[in-house]
């Protein structure tokens, strides 16, 4: 049975389809490539103005949601994340909607309460179809109540197991974390293999998929790559004739590079392999990218600083979702200079922790880490969170612990009762769950601070960013839904000429205009005066800094 | 046998929507108009809509009440006749006197009319006279203790809650509720004083308080021939601090009982002796009971409810009487078809306790189609004085039954677009949504045991609030929110 997966069909339905797939289907990350690439600056309306062909295409799913970009989407772009969410819905009724979420992180950085978990998990599947959900320490524990929440709302439930390389990470280990998964999860998931670095060999990937499949033959896999070495196109074709079902994929005309390999190239070459891409329609893909090529040069003073391949990747691991954001405080901090060095410490470091898997929230870790060791000397300024860490916070380390002196110098860092690092350990030790929090009092709350009833959405983002959900909610009682303005708009610089005017349409399809009839100066305040939908309006703006 | 005219021109002795809404009907009737206006109006709409203006004086509001300076402006543009309208001078029975006097057409009731229906007292003995119930009152209280005296007496044989009001009271004002005893004593006090500092006379009386009645009131017609007709009810229950804010015709009462109304309402107009368009008030009580409250002498806000269920306009009607013309149509030819609601679109912050919202109007767009009628006197750009009242355009609806009545006024409200100053259309529109007003179950405490209507999220327009993201990237010359 060789059809496109819609979502007319049910779970049930789609995990058949997939298993008796001879094909292979494709998802479009989005918002990996937004994260990895362009700070995760793609606004709504470009997913909206691509959405058509994208719809066309006939992808398995589109992430357009978790990770990073939750907490962006409200910090830098002042869009709700539900709101894109419905967005991404009307824009592409058919095709099922794709979030990454961190486990007890969700969106976030820390371990949420159980019941936040739970309430945000269900909010967001009204929504998402396909609920990517990872570790970055691969502890099972951590992920079981968004396991059951998703599971519970009878979505497309992901589990992934975060993949690397190195001794430790054998196709036995792997393979006994997949049925550590299936244990509480059951067979009715699938299995994504999250090799968000990009790394290992197409053989080493090919050798993984069988070992998988000889262990749970029925088990569906999918394959999550970075393209940050250039060699993914090479990984999900060993992938996909090993026996993986779902590949993530970009759009071509996003070229990305920390981000996913681009679809069109993947096709042709599986082609040649007797591998066909199921319920794609290429043309579609082609016009997608067209699209793609002229919205990039709105982005392109987000994109990296360091643009093209990095193979060196293979030594200090980094997540492609994190690039962006590092090589940006790297810029702002004024040490880009010194990045050679610090990933060379960072590949250090990556051994000396556990080698465990640099993906959020581990990645920060070990770039905060990597970066004050070159700054300040070797841990001598350890951030809360690797103390938290090696305090085993987040989950046991998969495979070693950190060697006694650093365990020291972190442990012993700034500790004026003056205990010893294994006393620290012994009393402070292990994982710890946040209490729930009292979801009534938190909305009453949040309700007395808006002098308003707040939607359960509403709550959720304040629960998981206190501060910046707040902000947001303010932005937009001040502002309404900016997203509908053009992108080019939104990042606009060098302000407005008069008589300029700026054209878009509502949510609704109505036609809207604003045109900048005059701006005056007077001091610190400017005068502008509008022609809104026809009417005349005028604004005074205080200049602030 | 074809009339002759006695004016040719008219003045109008007010501003604001009830001036543009009088010198339509003039010009219909191709009479010329003059608009008046003080200087601290002088940007008012109404200006416009005359064929002439002549400003009264500085203001504000003192030159639209000096009869002598408004007659001295109808000499000055040469107009033979002036309308009133409402409030200002329109119920002064020395206005009235001052145009006759001048040799000026009054287009309303000969001063004793006005000055004997104005008496509260006497207009009571009228309609006792002319065999309508009345409400148990007192007559005028008389001062100090002996009127303390009386006031306890009444209060002893019909009980408590009793009205206070003040003999020269109106619109709402220089009426007061008492429950008790000390309520009562300490409350003529209060309203002598209040009605000698509105009114310049102080004498007040008691009224057996009818407790949730529904305020009704006929339109009536009266002309020199000695024709007087009624065209029909309005119901005016749901008012806000004795102040009328939804009004509609017909009253939704059984037919019988408004023809009782109508009847008597035309017994008091002609034991009056009245001329031209004015209005008999009563309440109903809950048990189907009715009294005589009030005439008014004047064309009312809401007389265009009438004229939405029977066609027929009131003002020229007015004119035309005014011009010794019979009323244009018997009573058989009056039919009310139909439901009209019209509700006051008024500067005002329902939330702030009807708080009055002065400012500029930035933008102003009306409904319009089926059904829908706006007497409005405002514009884009139009700042409003702070000196006058609030009342930004007058909404009036038909529809052929209720619901659909309710459901065009629903319409109408959401097709209103008024930016810069806060409106009465939020609350208008909870109203519209609350089931006792759908079902029609509603009277003068409506407002008072309705009272979560001012719990209503204040929206503003989507695109009022990206627009001021465009000034901002206008101003700082990049977007202050992407960074």
């Amino acid at each position: 049975m060789e059809a496109r997966i819609t979502t007319a069909m049910s779970t049930g339905e789609i995990l058949e389809v997939l298993r008796r797939a001879e094909g292979y289907y494709l998802c479009n990350n989005e918002r990996d490539v937004s994260q990895s690439d362009f700070k995760n600056r793609l606004m709504p309306m470009t997913t909206v103005r691509v959405a058509p062909y994208r719809e066309a295409a006939g992808f398995f799913s589109i992430e357009v949601s978790g990770g990073a970009s939750v907490h962006v989407d409200l910090m830098r772009k002042q869009v709700n994340p539900f709101e894109r969410l419905r967005i991404a819905r009307r824009a592409m009724p058919n095709t099922l909607l794709q979030a990454v979420c961190r486990g007890a992180s969700l969106f976030g950085y820390r371990h949420y309460p159980d019941n936040v978990i739970r309430s945000t998990v269900r909010e967001f599947a009204k929504y998402v179809n396909v609920w990517r959900v990872y570790d970055f320490l691969n502890h099972v524990p951590n992920m079981i109540p968004v396991f059951e929440e998703v599971q519970k709302t009878g979505q497309i439930l992901m589990p992934s197991i975060c993949f690397s390389t190195g001794k430790e990470h054998t196709d036995d280990y792997y393979v006994e974390k997949v049925k550590e998964v299936l244990d509480v999860t059951g067979p009715d998931v699938i299995i994504s293999i999250k090799n968000h670095s990009g790394l290992g060999t197409p053989k080493r990937i090919s050798s993984l998929v069988e070992a998988i499949h000889k262990s749970c033959p029925d088990i569906i896999l999918h394959y999550h790559g970075c393209n940050t070495d250039g060699n993914d196109i090479g990984r999900m074709i060993a992938a996909v004739t090993a026996g993986v079902k779902i590949c993530d994929v970009a759009d071509h005309g996003l070229g990305a590079v920390y981000g996913q390999a681009p679809a069109l190239t993947l096709i042709q070459t599986l082609e040649d392999y007797g591998k066909k891409a199921v319920g794609v329609d290429v043309e579609a893909l082609v016009k997608a990218s067209d699209v793609l090529r002229n919205e990039r040069r709105i982005y392109e003073p987000f994109e990296n600083v360091f643009r093209g391949h990095d193979p060196t990747v293979a030594s200090y691991k980094l997540t492609g979702g994190a690039a962006g954001s590092t090589f940006e405080q790297a810029d702002k901090g004024g040490f880009l200079d010194r990045m050679p060095e610090i990933l060379d410490e960072m590949s250090r470091v990556q051994v000396e922790l556990g080698n465990w898997w640099s993906v959020t929230p581990g990645s920060q870790i070990l770039w905060t880490t990597a970066v004050n060791n070159v700054l300040y000397g070797r841990y001598e300024r350890p951030s809360l969170d690797l103390k938290n860490l090696i305090l085993g916070r987040y989950g046991p380390l998969p495979f070693y612990d950190p060697q006694e002196w650093i365990c020291k110098k972190v442990l012993e860092y700034q500790r004026a009762d003056g205990k010893k690092w294994h006393q620290v350990l012994a009393e402070e030790g292990g994982l710890v769950k946040p209490r729930d929090v009292d979801l009534d009092r938190e909305r009453e709350e949040l309700e007395k601070k808006f002098s308003r009833p707040v939607s359960t959405e509403d709550l959720v983002l304040y629960l998981l960013y206190p501060f910046d959900g707040i902000s947001f909610l303010k932005f937009e009682a001040q502002y309404g839904k900016t997203w509908l303005l053009p992108p080019e708009v939104w990042f606009r610089h060098g302000g407005f000429e008069n008589g300029e005017r700026v054209t878009f349409q509502d949510e609704n399809g109505k036609p809207h205009s604003i045109e900048i009839i005059s701006t005056r100066r007077e001091g610190a305040t400017v005068i502008i005066s509008l022609m809104v939908d026809h009417a005349f309006h005028t604004q005074s703006v205080t200049l602030e800094g | 046998m074809e009339q002759q005219l006695m004016f040719e021109k008219i003045l109008v002795a007010n501003r604001g929507e009830i001036a543009v809404r009088i010198m339509r009907s003039a010009q219909e009737l191709d009479i010329k108009t003059v608009a008046i206006y003080e200087e601290t109006d002088k940007d008012a709409f109404h200006i416009t809509q005359g064929e002439e203006a002549i400003c009264v004086g500085p203001g504000p509001r003192k030159d639209y009440l000096n009869i002598d300076g408004i007659i001295e402006a109808a000499r000055k543009t040469g107009a033979q006749a002036i309308h009133p309208g409402y409030g200002f001078l329109a119920e002064n029975p020395d206005f009235s006197k001052a145009c006759t006097d001048a040799g000026l057409v009054f287009i309303g009731p000969p001063p004793e009319v006005i000055s004997n229906l104005g008496s509260k007292v006497i207009a009571r003995q009228i309609a006792i006279d002319a065999g309508i119930p009345v409400i148990p009152a007192t007559d005028n209280l008389s001062s100090e203790g002996q009127g303390e005296e009386e006031a306890l007496a009444f209060a002893a044989e019909n009980g408590y809650p009793i009205m206070i009001k003040a003999v020269s009271g109106g619109g709402g004002r220089g009426i007061r509720r008492v429950e008790d005893k000390k309520g009562l004593l300490d409350g003529i006090k209060r309203s002598r004083s209040e009605a000698m500092m509105s009114f310049g006379n102080d004498a007040v009386y008691l009224e057996k308080c009818i407790r949730r009645p529904q305020h009704v009131e006929v339109q009536i017609l009266a002309d020199h021939q000695g024709n007087v007709v009624h065209l029909g009810t309005r119901n005016c229950s749901i008012q806000r601090r004795h102040q009328k804010l939804i009004e509609m015709a017909p009253a939704g009462l059984k037919k019988e009982f408004a023809d009782r109304l109508c009847t008597s309402a035309v017994k008091v107009t002609k034991a009056a002796n009245y001329l031209s368009a004015g209005t008999v008030e009563f309440l109903v009580g809950a048990e189907g009971e009715f009294y005589f409250l009030e005439v008014n002498t004047r064309i009312q806000v809401e007389h265009t409810v009438t004229e939405m269920v029977t066609g027929i306009d009131l003002v020229r009607e007015q004119l035309l009487i005014a011009l010794g013309e019979p009323i244009s149509f018997t009573q058989q030819q009056v039919v009310e078809r139909g439901y009209a609601i019209e509700l006051r679109i008024n500067a005002e912050d329902p939330k702030n306790n009807f708080l009055a919202s002065p400012g500029k109007i930035q933008v102003y767009q009306g409904p319009g189609g089926h059904g829908v009628r706006l007497d409005g006197a405002i514009y884009q750009g139009y700042e409003i004085p702070r000196y006058y009242d609030s009342m930004l355009v007058k909404l009036t609806v038909y529809g052929y039954t209720w619901q659909e009545a309710v459901d065009r006024l629903a319409r109408a409200l959401k097709g209103f677009v008024i930016l810069g100053v806060k409106t009465t259309i939020p609350y208008f529109q909870q109203i519209l949504h609350e089931p006792d007003f759908i079902q029609m179950k509603f009277d003068t405490s409506y407002i008072d045991t309705h009272p979560h209507l001012v719990e209503y999220l204040e929206e503003e327009r989507e695109m009022e609030k990206i627009a001021r993201l465009i000034a901002e990237i206008s101003a700082y010359g990049f977007n202050p929110h992407a960074q």
